[in-house]
């Protein structure tokens, strides 16, 4: 099988005046249609970093990103948008809905970037916030909904193009246990139901446990197995929870 | 199209919830487009009144004014010295001159029945000759009533007898002015511009004994030229003339006077006022050019408030030409609503000039808002606002979404 997220040799080096920091260091990771990553490491280990260069959001300093196929860092920037809005479904940790519209409106908007009819759009966006239990606060203004709920609607919106992959960081991070087991039940959901690739970076080892794979990562490498063939260590859910 | 609708959808409630930022940045636009419609309206029914006023005058006919030929226009507007005795005999001695009708006006007050308005009185000197030579080559006529004849009969023009008193005046009817009484002896028809129908016309010795005028002078000569006489060679006749008079008088103050033949005088106001408006135009888009750059101001901060949104955005699928058009968009909304604002003002204070005017029959302005001042105002404050928003929009469309996203709240 063709991984649909393949990263060969990426280094990203920021410079900050005279100094240099190397937030990843020669990073290779593959990751197959349909799989469900976690990606744990400590604070600064580079984990947002490598977020960002799998959703196309930042180019490596070095090194060759693959998205299905076809190399991001030889794509024009409308491309790249494109790509973002039609292949990829992004969640944040704060929650990044946009204040001035509401809810539904939240919804839409990928579909506008996408070009999909107003009604299509509508009655698409109404049915992802019905399956999120949101019906009754379409027309709500995000600064009216708790984290929570703040947090479906970001979601809502990921699933909004029927994307390939989510790209969640720390999705549960702003929000108690509950709520974050509501939300990981939510992408569990999806990527069952629909076969959706999941690639989730969390400190919470019990959100990690919803995952099938886990990348360990420390100072912008993949830890314990970092060999060329095997980029992505593999672990149980028994081994997560020994291991912190 | 389907998106561009959405994109102004997103920058009308961007504006929205800025409301009062965006409403100072539209302000600053307001302010432009309002001098230009106001400006422009009052320099164009300048052109009007002051045509009309031309087309009154008549061809054929030689003007001599006080000033010199540059400052005709503030001496028509304001007035200036006075032709002497000797001035008016020298008119009359030139070559191919035939009459010379020396006349004045002033504001003044008139009371008719028991109401006191402010109307014109205008002195014509011979006033016999003058109503001959008027009704004849000038195309005076009776409305009602008959030409005066006695010392205190008046004529008056259609706009005092219509429209300054509640009362419409019939000849015979009696008028005080400046405290005398007068018989108004006819109702003139319409001269053919307010000016000339809100004057009450009396004999210049009346005129003189009553404002206080010396008698003999006037401020203006028309000169009625000969049969067959070109009217630039008696120009220069008339030039000369006065020129050797003056020399006579030389040491005292003398006045400059200009001669003017209607033709010239046509091109004169025309430049003048071509040129006034050309200022006004230049003054007035300083003021929008200063709005705009309040635009570029307003929008740039609109950028850095909103770059987590604009990370967003990018993240969500929006193509660099998506955030470009919506802070255009934006910014050619403040725009055109600043433009609509200032014709909607300018129009305003057009309206109530106009009006002022039709109360004060000697304030003499009009206005004139002609439609391509109008778009031409909405197209240019439109232009303003998307140049003005230009940079701002594209530093907008080129923030990197990474940076974007990660920008610190
Ligand atoms: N734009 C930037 N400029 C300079 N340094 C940066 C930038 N972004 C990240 N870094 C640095 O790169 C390293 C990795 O950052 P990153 O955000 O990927 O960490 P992280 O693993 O996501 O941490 P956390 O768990 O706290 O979110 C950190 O040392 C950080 O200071
Ligand atoms: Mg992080």
């Amino acid at each position: 099988m063709e991984p649909i997220i393949k990263l060969e040799n990426v280094w990203k080096i920021y410079q900050l005046g005279k100094t240099e920091l190397a937030a990843l260091r020669g990073l290779s990771l593959e990751i197959n249609p349909g799989a469900f990553v976690a990606i744990m490491g400590a604070s600064g280990s580079g984990k947002s970093t490598l977020l960002n260069i799998i959703g196309c959001l930042d180019f490596p300093t070095k090194g060759k990103v693959y998205l299905k196929g076809e190399d991001i860092t030889k794509m024009s920037e409308s491309q790249l948008a494109q790509l973002r809005g039609k292949v990829l479904g992004f969640v944040f940790q704060e929650f990044n809905l946009l204040p001035n519209i509401n809810c539904l409106e939240n919804v839409m908007l990928p579909m506008v970037f996408q070009r999909v009819p107003f009604l299509e759009r509508k009655e698409k966006a109404e049915k992802i916030l019905k399956m999120v239990g949101l019906e009754k606060r379409m027309i709500h203004q995000p600064a009216e909904l708790s984290g929570g709920e703040r947090q479906r609607v970001a979601m809502a919106r990921a699933f909004a193009n029927n994307p390939e992959v989510i790209i969640a960081d720390e999705p549960t991070g702003n929000l108690d246990s509950t709520t974050g087991k509501m939300i990981m039940e939510f992408l569990k959901d999806f990527h069952i139901k629909q076969g959706k690739t999941m690639i989730v970076v969390t400190h919470d080892p019990n959100i990690a446990n919803y995952a099938e794979e886990i990348i360990n990562i420390k100072d912008g490498q993949i830890t314990k197995n970092h060999l060329a063939a095997e980029k992505v260590l593999w672990k149980t859910k028994e081994n997560i929870l020994k291991s912190p | 199209m389907e998106d561009q609708r959405e994109y102004f959808k997103i920058a009308l409630r961007n504006i929205r919830t800025r409301r009062l930022r965006s409403f100072l940045t539209v302000l600053g636009i307001i302010i432009g487009v309002f001098l230009i419609i106001s400006l422009l309206s009052l320099s164009e029914g300048l052109k009007t009144t002051i045509n009309k006023q031309l087309q009154a005058m008549g061809g054929e006919m030689i003007m001599v004014m006080p000033g010199g030929e540059e400052d005709i226009f503030t001496s028509m507007m304001f007035g200036g010295a006075k032709l002497q005795k000797q001035d008016i005999e020298a008119i009359k001695k030139a070559k191919g001159v035939d009459k010379v009708l020396g006349f004045s006006y002033t504001g003044t007050i008139a009371r008719y029945k028991d109401e006191s308005k402010q109307i014109a009185m205008c002195g014509y000197d011979p006033w016999k000759e003058s109503l001959d030579v008027l009704s004849i080559f000038q195309g005076w006529s009776l409305a009602e009533g008959r030409w005066p004849s006695k010392g205190n009969q008046i004529l008056i023009g259609q706009y005092i007898a219509n429209e300054i008193f509640s009362k419409k005046i019939k000849a015979g009817s009696e008028m005080v002015i400046k405290g005398k009484k007068f018989e108004v002896a006819g109702i003139l028809n319409s001269l053919g511009s307010k000016q000339d129908d809100s004057m009450a016309y009396m004999d210049m010795k009346v005129y003189q004994n009553l404002t206080g005028e010396k008698q003999g002078t006037a401020a203006y000569a028309i000169v009625k030229l000969k049969e067959g006489a070109d009217e630039n060679v008696v120009k220069t006749e008339i030039e000369d003339s006065l020129e050797k008079t003056r020399k006579r008088r030389a040491g005292t103050d003398v006045a400059d006077f200009s001669v003017i033949t209607s033709e010239k005088m046509g091109e004169i106001t025309g430049t003048i006022l071509d040129i006034i408006q050309v200022v006004i135009i230049g003054f007035a888009s300083i003021a929008i050019v200063v709005g705009g750059i309040g635009i570029t101001n307003s929008m740039f901060t609109s950028v850095r408030e909103r770059t987590k949104e604009i990370g967003i955005m990018k993240a969500i699928g929006a193509k660099n030409s998506a955030i470009l058009s919506i802070f255009l968009i934006e910014a050619g909304i403040v725009g055109i609503f600043g433009g609509i604002g200032g014709v909607l003002l300018g129009s305003i204070l057009a309206k109530v000039i106009d009006y002022y005017g039709q109360i004060n029959p000697t304030f003499y302005f009009t206005t004139t808002i002609s439609p391509w001042m109008i778009v031409f105002a909405l197209v240019f404050s439109f232009s303003i606002g998307c140049l003005a928003g230009f940079f701002p929009a594209r530093a907008a469309a080129k923030l990197k979404p990474v940076d974007a996203l990660r920008k610190y709240e």
